[in-house]
């Protein structure tokens, strides 16, 4: 079977018929409900406030209703119209037949509250905390700087690898989305995504976190990004019930310290003398190895040092 | 889309050099829930709010607010208010409850214009539009 994401872009792949089609496969609602519960535990939200979650490729928002099981307000971004008239449905729609599946506690206190709502006004979609967008992630998301407190990207990331058309370059379009991505989240702020050099080269900390990992079905790569430069709340919450945590790459890009010392360096470039490693030459090199998140010996009075000479 | 949404966005175009906002609201259609209990809103509700104020464009949101039909909120935000319940109270309507159906956002700095229609705004961009990127 192809992937869709070879078949064309996806506001084409995701037309009307595809849109309605996945909104009903209970298949599709399961694992989509299950990906996005990890993926609110793994940003690590203070769960009795409510925060500002930004949901790209929502489709049609099955994402957002967990994040509104949760409390949260969150506002969606997608490319399909389809799929966005879907959600809009949807949220108008959820608040007219609640009651009837198994609930959250933080569920049936939210539908306390829905429930006083509904008994003044029926039809509208008074509760729903989300809203909507049609937008291509690709092309920057439109936001101003240091707005959201978290943000969710539940299989959506991957339509960003594939061009559909000669002026979209991959590359390009991932870059553009993860830097405005660190642009509008707020400091210490976390996102979870279901691609990682284009991020870190754009100042996010952060690794992947894959779950189930020995079982070819189950196994889910989650990227969690933080803009924590020093990684305060750098800890990954719990393990998974059947799979654990397996594989969690730190690696911490300290964005605004590299700066400084660039230019301090710009004043005295460091040469190597002809055929020698210098103390000095050493010393910067494994610092900016450091700094580039590898593993690197500490320095020591060994450090440097010349070897005894041979017999 | 609601009040709430178009005070975090701007115009990530190329011209607009990350200058473009506030979007200035052209509005054909305003959707406005009104809430008769707006007394009984949640603690977890003001909360929210009292987060969103150091986020919020004040003026941007007052100016949003009067095209949208709503000129209640004072023109400048003080200490005073900002800890007043009712205020909160009052200021949640406005951030969740106005929602804009049908209408036009202007980016104030390059005049692109982008439809708002059924509630969904429209931002996409064609990819000459977009910020340059270095590989």
């Amino acid at each position: 079977m192809s992937r869709p994401e070879l078949t064309g872009h996806a506001s084409n792949f995701y037309n009307e018929r595809e849109a309605r089609k996945y909104n009903s496969s209970s298949r599709m609602i399961n694992v989509q409900r299950e990906i996005t519960l990890r993926a609110i535990e793994l940003l690590l939200l203070p769960p009795d406030e409510a925060s500002l979650v930004l949901d790209i490729g929502c489709g049609s928002g099955l994402s957002g209703e967990v994040l509104e099981e949760h409390g949260h307000v969150w506002v969606g971004c997608d490319v399909s119209r389809d799929m966005l008239q879907v959600a809009h449905e949807r949220m108008e729609k959820s608040y007219k037949m609640k009651g009837d599946d198994d609930k959250t506690e933080a569920e049936i206190a939210r539908m306390k509250y829905d429930d006083d709502d509904d008994s003044d006004d029926d039809d509208n979609n008074v509760c729903s905390t989300g809203d909507l967008m049609h937008h291509d992630m690709g092309t920057g998301l439109p936001f101003r700087p240091a707005t959201f407190d978290a943000c969710v990207s539940i299989s959506a990331l991957q339509w960003l690898c594939y061009s559909n058309s000669s002026a979209q370059i991959p590359k390009r379009r991932l870059i553009r989305f993860f830097s405005s991505l660190y642009s509008i989240l707020k400091k210490s702020a976390r996102a979870a995504v279901l691609i990682s050099e284009c991020a870190t080269a754009v100042g996010f900390g952060g690794g992947i976190v894959v779950d189930y990992p020995n079982s070819a079905k189950a196994k889910k790569h989650y990227l969690v990004l933080s803009c924590d430069r020093v990684g305060g709340r750098g800890q990954v919450p719990g393990m998974t019930a059947a799979g654990a945590v397996a594989d969690q790459k730190q690696s911490q890009v300290q964005v605004g310290k590299q700066r400084q010392e660039k230019d301090g360096r710009k004043a005295r470039p460091i040469r190597k003398k002809k055929g020698v490693k210098t103390k000095e030459w050493i010393v910067h090199k494994k610092e900016t190895q450091r700094k580039k998140g590898k593993e690197v010996r500490p320095d020591t009075k060994y450090t440097a040092r010349r070897r005894p000479r041979k017999f | 889309m609601r009040l709430l949404t178009h005070n975090t966005m701007r115009n990530n175009s190329k011209e607009a050099k990350g200058m473009g906002f506030p979007f200035k609201i052209t509005a054909a259609e305003v959707k406005v829930i009104d809430n008769p209990d707006a007394g009984a809103t949640e603690e977890r509700d003001i909360d929210f709010v009292k987060r969103m104020l150091p986020i919020l464009e004040w003026t941007a949101l007052v100016r949003a607010a009067s095209e949208c039909g709503i000129s209640s909120l004072p023109h400048t935000l003080t200490t005073d208010l900002a800890e007043s319940r009712p205020f909160l109270q009052a200021l949640y309507h406005i951030l969740m409850n106005v929602h804009l159906i049908k209408g036009m956002l202007t980016c104030p700095v390059t005049g692109r214009e982008f439809p708002v229609t059924n509630g969904v705004p429209n931002m996409m961009l064609e990819e000459d539009e977009c910020e340059r990127v270095r590989l």
